[in-house]
C-alpha cells in the first residue's frame, strides 16, 4: 500500500491530504512544493485516487479497484498530466489541455489534471492557465508540481493552496548512498544532490562526483588565493569536467554546499557536505564575513538561474567566478 | 476469452470502431481497440475520448452463422497492428484467443499472430443510457441537418462552446444552432419520440465530431435512434453505435437574435446569386476580407459589387423575382453568404434586411426549416 508508506514518508501532507478528502473540502487548485526525491508525484497520484476511488475509507484510497489501478495507469480518462515539452510547458501545451476541459467528463464527475515541473511554465503559458485555473467550466481539480514554488507566477501561486513536502531526511539518503559503496565523502554530497540529477550518472557517478569535489575545492582555494590563476583552472579542469548544462548545474550545487558549509562554520553548527576539509573552511571563514558570504552564494544562486535561461557556459562561469573574487 | 469469428464481417467492424481510434492520444490504453465476447456476439469499441463507436457482431442473424463463441472475455489489442494484421489475414475464419497476462493468439489458416494485450479493465467505460431524452430520425435527414449546420460552428478556441452545434427540442420538434457569432445557420425538424415528451436544452456536439458521424451516416431513410446524456450523445445505428461527449458551457440564447419584421426583402434564385458572389470574391478574396456589396436598383434588380485596391473591382446586376421595401445598401462577408447558400437545396431564396447595419436573414422559400442571419459589415 503506498498511501501507508508515504504517510510514514510524508506525515504531515499526507493527513491534510486525507481530511480535506474526507470532509470533501478539497481545494480547486493545489501547489505541491518540495525537493526531488519528497514523492510529491505519488501524493498527487494518491490524492486522485481517493477522490475517484468507490471503496475509499477515511479519506484513503483502496488502490486495488479499477479506478484506482487506472489511474496509477496513467489510463483514467478524466485524470491527465501535463510534461514539459523539452525545456518548459508550452502555451501550446496549456490551450491543448484547456481544449480538453471544454469536454465534458468522458465518465462525470470531476476532472483532475495534474502539471509536472509546474516551474518550467513559459510566462504566457502560465497566464493562460492562470484563468482557467480561476475559472473553470466544471467541477475540476489542478495540482502544480514544482520544486521551487516561487518560480511560479505570483498570480498562480496567490489562487493555489501550497502544500510543502518534507526534503527526504539527510542521513537517510547518506546511509542509502554509503551501502551502495560510495565513499563518505562523496556520500555526503550525493545525499545533498535533487534525486533527478543524479539518475542519468547512476553508474559512472561516483569517478565523476569525487573529481568534480576536488575541483570545487581547488577552484574554491584559487578564488581565494591565486585570482590570476582561477580563471586559467575554469578553462582547463571546470568547463571540461562540467561539460553540459545539466553537469554545469550540479557543479554549481556542489559550489554552493561549499558556502552553506562556510556559513555553518561560522554559526558553529550544522551537518557538513565537506567534513574532510574542516581546516580550509576554518581558515576562510575566519577571513570572510557573514554578508560576503550570504552574497556570494546568492551569487551562484543567480547563475543558476541564468543557467536555465540558457546563457553560454563559459560566460557565466566566468562571470560568477569574478563575483566570487569581489565579494570575498 | 476464446472464439471464431467470419473474416469479412469481422474486418468491416474493426474498420468501422478504427476510425475513433488516434494514434495521438495521451491516454496509453485508448490507442487500442476493445474487443469484448459475449454468447450474444462480440462487441468492438474504439475511441479517442472525444467520440467512441462501438459496433457488434451477432453471433448470428438467422441465416447465417457469424462467431462461434467458445468463451466469453475481454482484451484491448493495439489498434494499429490488429486492424492491419486482421486485414491481412488469409483464411475465411479468425480464431481469437486469449492466454495468461492478456497474451492473444489470431489464427487464421496456417497463420498464427501472438499479440501483447492490455488490460480491458481499465478501457474508459460509455455512459449508461437513460431513456429520458430518445427520439428517431431516418439518416438522410440527420446527415442533411448535420451538412446544414456544422459549417457554421466557430473555429477559434476563443469561446469553445460555439465549436459546436446547439440541440434542442420542445415537443417533437428538434432545432439545430450553429453560430460563430457573425453569422448562424439553424435548422428544425420535427422527430419522432420514445417517450413522448422531448426537453433538450443546452446540448452541445462538437463540430468535430458531427463531421465524424458523417461519414458513418448513409443516405437511406433507415431510422438512427439519439440518445442524449449527461455527458455524452449516442447516435444508435443496427450494430453500430455512435457516442461523442458534449461540449461543456453555457450556449447563448439565440432566438431572440433573429429579426422578426423586414425593411427590405428579395426573393432571389439560388444558383444565380451563389454564382455571382462567386465571381465578386474572385477579386476580394485578393483583400483576404472578402467584403461584398450589395445596392438595391430601381427596377428589381440588385447590384452586387466589390472592390480591392490593388487590383481593381468588379459590378454585377441580377434581377430579383420580387424585392419589397425600402431602398438599401449593404456590405457583408460575402464568404459566409457562399457557404450557407450551398447547403440550401431549393430554387430560390429569401432575404430580410431590416437595415444596412442590422443582421439579416437568407431562408428558402419553400419551407421555413431552415434560417440562416448574417451580420453585416461596416466598410467606412
Amino acid at each position: 500500500m503506498k498511501w501507508t508508506e508515504m504517510e510514514v514518508e510524508q506525515p504531515t501532507v499526507m493527513t491534510m491530504l486525507r481530511q480535506a478528502v474526507k470532509k470533501d473540502r478539497l481545494s480547486h487548485a493545489y501547489i505541491f512544493e518540495g525537493m526531488h526525491g519528497s514523492r510529491k508525484e505519488e501524493a498527487a497520484l494518491l490524492m486522485a485516487q481517493s477522490i475517484f476511488c468507490a471503496r475509499q475509507t477515511e479519506g484513503r484510497p483502496c488502490e486495488s479497484c479499477v479506478e484506482c489501478k487506472r489511474i496509477a495507469h496513467g489510463n483514467h480518462p478524466d485524470v491527465m498530466f501535463l510534461h514539459p515539452d523539452g525545456d518548459s510547458i508550452k502555451k501550446a501545451q496549456v490551450e491543448a489541455l484547456q481544449k480538453e476541459f471544454t469536454y465534458k467528463g468522458m465518465e462525470a464527475g470531476t476532472k483532475v489534471y495534474l502539471v509536472h515541473q509546474a516551474d518550467t511554465m513559459t510566462a504566457s503559458a502560465g497566464n493562460s492557465l492562470l484563468k482557467f485555473l480561476e475559472e473553470p467550466a466544471s467541477p475540476t481539480m489542478a495540482v502544480l508540481l514544482t520544486e521551487n514554488a516561487h518560480f511560479l507566477l505570483p498570480t498562480i501561486q496567490s489562487r493555489a493552496q501550497r502544500i510543502s513536502f518534507a526534503p527526504p531526511l539527510l542521513s537517510t539518503r547518506t546511509a542509502y548512498f554509503q551501502e551502495q559503496g560510495m565513499s563518505p565523502a562523496s556520500a555526503g554530497l550525493l545525499a545533498r544532490l535533487p534525486d533527478e540529477t543524479l539518475a542519468n550518472y547512476e553508474e559512472e557517478s561516483k569517478e565523476w562526483i569525487v573529481q568534480g569535489r576536488a575541483l570545487v575545492i581547488q577552484l574554491i582555494s584559487e578564488v581565494q588565493q591565486r585570482p590570476q590563476q582561477a580563471l586559467l583552472t575554469l578553462q582547463e579542469k571546470w568547463l571540461v569536467h562540467f561539460k553540459d548544462r545539466k553537469e554545469l548545474d550540479i557543479g554549481l550545487d556542489l559550489l554552493l554546499f561549499w558556502y552553506r558549509d562556510l556559513l555553518s562554520v561560522q554559526k558553529a553548527g550544522g551537518e557538513f557536505a565537506y567534513p574532510d576539509q574542516m581546516q580550509k573552511l576554518e581558515s576562510q571563514a575566519l577571513s570572510i564575513t557573514e554578508q560576503e558570504i550570504a552574497a556570494s552564494m546568492q551569487f551562484i544562486l543567480d547563475a543558476k538561474r541564468r543557467l536555465r535561461a540558457n546563457v553560454n557556459n563559459q560566460l557565466l562561469m566566468e562571470q560568477l567566478v569574478l563575483h566570487l573574487q569581489e565579494g570575498s | 476469452m476464446h472464439f471464431t469469428i467470419q473474416r469479412d464481417a469481422f474486418v468491416h467492424s474493426v474498420q468501422h470502431v478504427n476510425k475513433a481510434v488516434s494514434s495521438r492520444t495521451t491516454i496509453p490504453i485508448l490507442t487500442g481497440i476493445k474487443i469484448e465476447a459475449t454468447n450474444y456476439g462480440v462487441t468492438l469499441t474504439g475511441s479517442d475520448s472525444d467520440i467512441s463507436i462501438e459496433t457488434f457482431i451477432p453471433a448470428s442473424d438467422g441465416e447465417k452463422e457469424y462467431v462461434t463463441i467458445k468463451e466469453e472475455g475481454s482484451i484491448v489489442l493495439q489498434a494499429r497492428f490488429f486492424a492491419e494484421i486482421v486485414k491481412k489475414l488469409p483464411g475465411e475464419e479468425i480464431e481469437v484467443a486469449v492466454q495468461d497476462q492478456f497474451a492473444t493468439t489470431l489464427r487464421s489458416g496456417s497463420v498464427v499472430f501472438n499479440l501483447n494485450g492490455l488490460d480491458p479493465e481499465e478501457y474508459p467505460r460509455l455512459p449508461q443510457l437513460d431513456e429520458d431524452n430518445h427520439f428517431q430520425m431516418p439518416q438522410n435527414l440527420l446527415k442533411d441537418m448535420v451538412r446544414q449546420t456544422v459549417f457554421a460552428v466557430s473555429t477559434q478556441e476563443t469561446r469553445p462552446v460555439l465549436t459546436g452545434v446547439n440541440l434542442e427540442g420542445e415537443e417533437s420538434e428538434l432545432i439545430c444552432t450553429a453560430t460563430d457569432s457573425h453569422r448562424l445557420a439553424m435548422r428544425k425538424a420535427s422527430v419522432e419520440t420514445k417517450t413522448g415528451a422531448m426537453s433538450l436544452s443546452n446540448v452541445v456536439i462538437p463540430g468535430k465530431s458531427l463531421n465524424e458521424l458523417n461519414k458513418v451516416l448513409e443516405d437511406s431513410t433507415e431510422l438512427v435512434d439519439i440518445i442524449v446524456t449527461e455527458s455524452q450523445v449516442l447516435f444508435k445505428f443496427e450494430n453500430l453505435l455512435f457516442f461523442s461527449r458534449l461540449l461543456d458551457g453555457k450556449y447563448p440564447v439565440t432566438k431572440n437574435m433573429i429579426p422578426d419584421h423586414a425593411k427590405t426583402e428579395l426573393v432571389l434564385r439560388t444558383k444565380e446569386l451563389l454564382s455571382s458572389l462567386e465571381r465578386a470574391l474572385l477579386l476580394s478574396r485578393e483583400a483576404k476580407n472578402n467584403v461584398i456589396n450589395l445596392k438595391t436598383m430601381n427596377n428589381s434588380e440588385i447590384e452586387v459589387s466589390s472592390v480591392s485596391a490593388e487590383v481593381g473591382k468588379v459590378t454585377e446586376k441580377i434581377s430579383c423575382d420580387t424585392m419589397e421595401g425600402e431602398e438599401l445598401r449593404i456590405s457583408f462577408n460575402g464568404k459566409n453568404i457562399m457557404d450557407a447558400l450551398k447547403v440550401i437545396d431549393s430554387e430560390t431564396i429569401k432575404i430580410r434586411f431590416t437595415g444596412a447595419m442590422s443582421p439579416f436573414t437568407v431562408q428558402p422559400t419553400d419551407h421555413d426549416q431552415m434560417l440562416h442571419l448574417f451580420s453585416p459589415v461596416r466598410t467606412y
